[in-house]
């Protein structure tokens, strides 16, 4: 126990070195190529959209599903971001796809792209519930931008039984004089027939 | 051509990201932002007489561009394209970006500001300005102006029916809720932008009301900073932005006026004041208050189709007085495919798993009520290097004892109004089966970055009261201490939270101040 606490707090320590140096191991060990985008990227770093066509691929399993085009969903997402928010993504992916704290935290020696699916899952899974709470909010970061990129495609709505109608801003009202002395005086009641009533809840 | 087409289409509007020169522009007064307060401001004072410029930073969209899709709406309409996180990343912060702020994209609930909240701030705050009979007839008009009306019992659609129902089941005070609709076609995508005009938002109300009376709008201009002289502002600088307000054109704005309104938002504002150097004595950033969210998921027997109808219509405060506890409120939200991909918890198949059940979940929220007690001090806002605002939002133990309680409250609401599985938004969840268990919501990991914390209100940072010690504009007209001819207009006055969605109070406040201003020209 004392030693397990003792061995938790030094790599708590050495771990946010890490976290501020993540980028410096990167260059041991080339990332795998996941896939070419699609389209020229606004944020993402040639190597970090790679680490996140990875990411992509294990955080969104639904049938169909396309890593390469959900990554390049986040790159626009993204490029409405800060550019301090967009720094630190990069910066996110390359620490995740960083060996060296891998070996330190998760005991794997690749980079992320280099691994297994099933590692791939248990890195995730590590970050998901770990004890370092950069970890935990760099590993909501990317799921979320992941889910939000691949739930935004209407391709991906059919088991969700979603489907929002299409062309209804042709029926958009010119009301602009709702509620003025004008539209008062025109308008007997306060409300139209077809709004709702002012009946009080029971 | 419409009504709103021919003042969207006025020489008094200018798209900022299409000019060829830099901007030098003069107004009697200059406001910045476009939401609830500045709108606001910016008609009252447009209607008295004044020449008015509006400053916006986002664009000018209208019910055309509100596709209902979250793709192409969400990163235009959002501060920061919808990532704006407080500064750990711990807390999603909702906030609107466009001509008409947040109230293009709110979920159109109503409330004027409770009176016992009033008599807070003149007790606790120093508020000493007005008392909430002065802001009464300000509401009444706002209220009229906007259509503002009580929804049915009979018009609430499933997921705020079984939060009615749960609450009345339980013999919980429950109500239906006051919303700015005309004509609400039920389309359920106020969180896009109204596609059909029927919410009645600044963008179709006040904005068009100010251009009618001769206001003139510069949107796609951020104003960067104040130059403040001898207690006075004597100028605005800003910077031009591209079509979709990505990056600056290279161009800029100057601005000469006889007076200043600040309304930009409990995060903007606070931002703009410091870039400018004015810091009130250290006051301005501070006591950010965020009416932090927690959520509950509940699936039932029968489709919720949460996406469908008014998203807000009913809320229940039974809870929102708790004494030396935090208290909360609780109100149902939207679903929106790719906002609550992201906020079910997990990865892959499990993620996958619990998702595909959406037709038939529930998703209700407590909103805690933070500002009232001495040990919850709110956030604060400060500068990035770049100048833009960053805000650090500590939740501290009694808010996370009051999230806890809250989660308890929710199932049991759920669960009330027939649930058959309730899930916590934890990212490894609570699963509870037909009752409450309270002791595994206990034992859940409440700790940032295991269970997701919201926000959609932003109050404070420039707060009001009579003492220029502690406050940073008087109560009176939200003229800023020390300074002739600036004034703080939006929902970053307000000393604490309000308890309640604060839109209306941000109108009544602003109309309020900004018949005061126009008296006083």
């Amino acid at each position: 126990m004392r030693t397990s606490r003792r061995s938790f707090l030094r790599t708590g320590l050495l771990g946010g070195a890490l976290l501020a140096f993540g980028g410096l191991g990167l260059s041991f060990y080339p990332s795998k190529e996941m896939g070419v985008p699609t389209a020229p990227l606004l944020v993402l770093e040639p190597r970090a959209f790679q680490v996140l066509v990875a990411v992509a691929s294990r955080v969104v399993t639904a049938k169909g599903a396309d890593p390469i085009a959900i990554a390049q969903g986040v790159d626009r997402a993204l490029s409405y971001a800060l550019p301090e928010t967009q720094k630190g993504l990069n910066d996110l992916l390359g620490l995740f796809e960083n060996a060296l704290p891998g070996l330190l935290f998760d005991g794997h020696v690749k980079p992320f792209t280099r691994l297994s699916a099933e590692s791939q899952d248990a890195v995730l899974e590590s970050w998901r519930t770990s004890r370092i709470t950069v970890r935990r909010i760099g590993y909501q970061a990317l799921r979320k931008l992941c889910l939000a990129a691949y739930y935004m495609e209407e391709s991906s709505w059919g088991p969700l039984a979603y489907e929002p109608p299409r062309g209804l801003n042709a029926m958009a009202y010119d009301d602009s004089q709702v509620g003025t002395p004008e539209w008062v005086r025109a308008n007997s009641v306060p409300s139209a027939p077809s709004a709702p009533s002012n009946e009080e809840a029971p | 051509m419409t009504k709103l087409a021919v003042i969207r289409s006025s020489p008094n509007v200018v798209d900022g990201s299409r000019a060829t020169t830099d901007l030098v522009l003069e107004a009697d007064v200059c406001i910045v932002g476009t939401g609830a307060g500045g709108a606001v401001t910016a008609a009252t004072l447009a209607q008295a007489g004044l020449s008015v410029l509006m400053l916006e930073e986002g664009g000018y969209y209208t019910h055309a561009d509100f596709t209902m899709r979250e793709k192409d709406t969400e990163p235009r309409l959002y501060q920061e394209g919808m990532s704006r996180t407080t500064g750990d990343g711990a807390i999603a912060i909702l906030q609107g970006r466009a001509v008409g702020g947040t109230t293009v994209v709110n979920w159109t609930t109503c409330f004027r500001t409770p009176e016992d909240v009033v008599d807070h701030w003149k007790k606790k705050h120093a508020v000493g300005g007005f008392a909430y009979a002065d802001l009464v007839p300000h509401y009444e008009a706002i209220e009229q102006r906007l259509a503002i009306a009580k929804v049915s019992v009979d018009s609430l659609n499933a997921n705020n029916r079984t939060l009615y129902d749960g609450c009345t089941k339980l013999g919980w005070g429950v109500e239906t809720l006051r919303r700015n609709v005309h004509a609400c076609l039920q389309t359920g995508f106020c969180h896009l932008g109204c596609p059909v005009n029927a919410k009645r938002s600044m963008l179709v109300t006040m904005i068009p009301d100010a251009i009618d009376a001769g206001a003139k709008l510069v949107f796609r201009a951020r104003a960067d900073r104040f130059e403040v002289a001898a207690g006075s502002v004597k100028g605005l600088r800003g910077i031009l932005l591209d079509t979709e307000g990505r990056k600056p054109t290279g161009r800029s704005f100057t601005v000469k006026a006889k007076r200043f309104v600040v309304s930009g938002g409990a995060i903007n504002s606070p931002a703009l004041l410091l870039r400018s150097g004015i810091d009130g004595g250290g006051l301005v950033g501070t006591r950010t208050f965020i009416h932090p969210v927690v959520g509950s998921s509940a699936i039932y027997d029968e489709p919720i189709e949460a996406s469908r109808g008014a998203p807000q219509s009913a809320a229940s405060h039974h809870f929102a007085h708790r004494g030396d506890e935090v208290g909360f409120f609780l109100e149902a939200v939207p679903w929106y495919p790719a906002l609550m991909a992201a906020t079910s918890p997990g990865f892959g198949r499990a993620h996958e798993a619990a998702f595909v059940q959406a037709p038939h979940a529930a998703l209700h929220i407590a909103i805690t009520i933070d500002g009232f007690h001495d040990d919850v001090p709110g956030g604060r806002v400060t500068l990035r290097d770049s100048g833009a605002p960053i805000v650090d939002y500590p939740i501290v133990p009694k808010l996370w004892s009051a999230f806890r309680f809250g989660q308890k409250r929710l199932a049991e609401m759920q669960f009330a109004s027939g649930a058959k599985t309730v899930r916590t938004l934890h990212e490894v969840p609570v699963v509870m089966e037909g009752k409450v268990d309270e002791a595994a919501i206990d034992a859940a990991r409440w700790e940032s970055g295991s269970v997701p914390v919201s926000t959609a209100h932003q109050m404070g940072g420039c707060r009001m009261g009579d003492d220029p010690k502690s406050s940073v504009v008087r109560s009176e007209d939200l003229r800023c201490h020390g300074l002739t001819n600036l004034h703080v207009v939006d929902g970053s006055v307000f000393p604490t939270s309000l308890g309640v969605n604060p839109q209306e109070s941000i109108y009544g406040l602003a109309r309020m101040a900004a018949t005061r201003i126009a008296a006083a020209k």
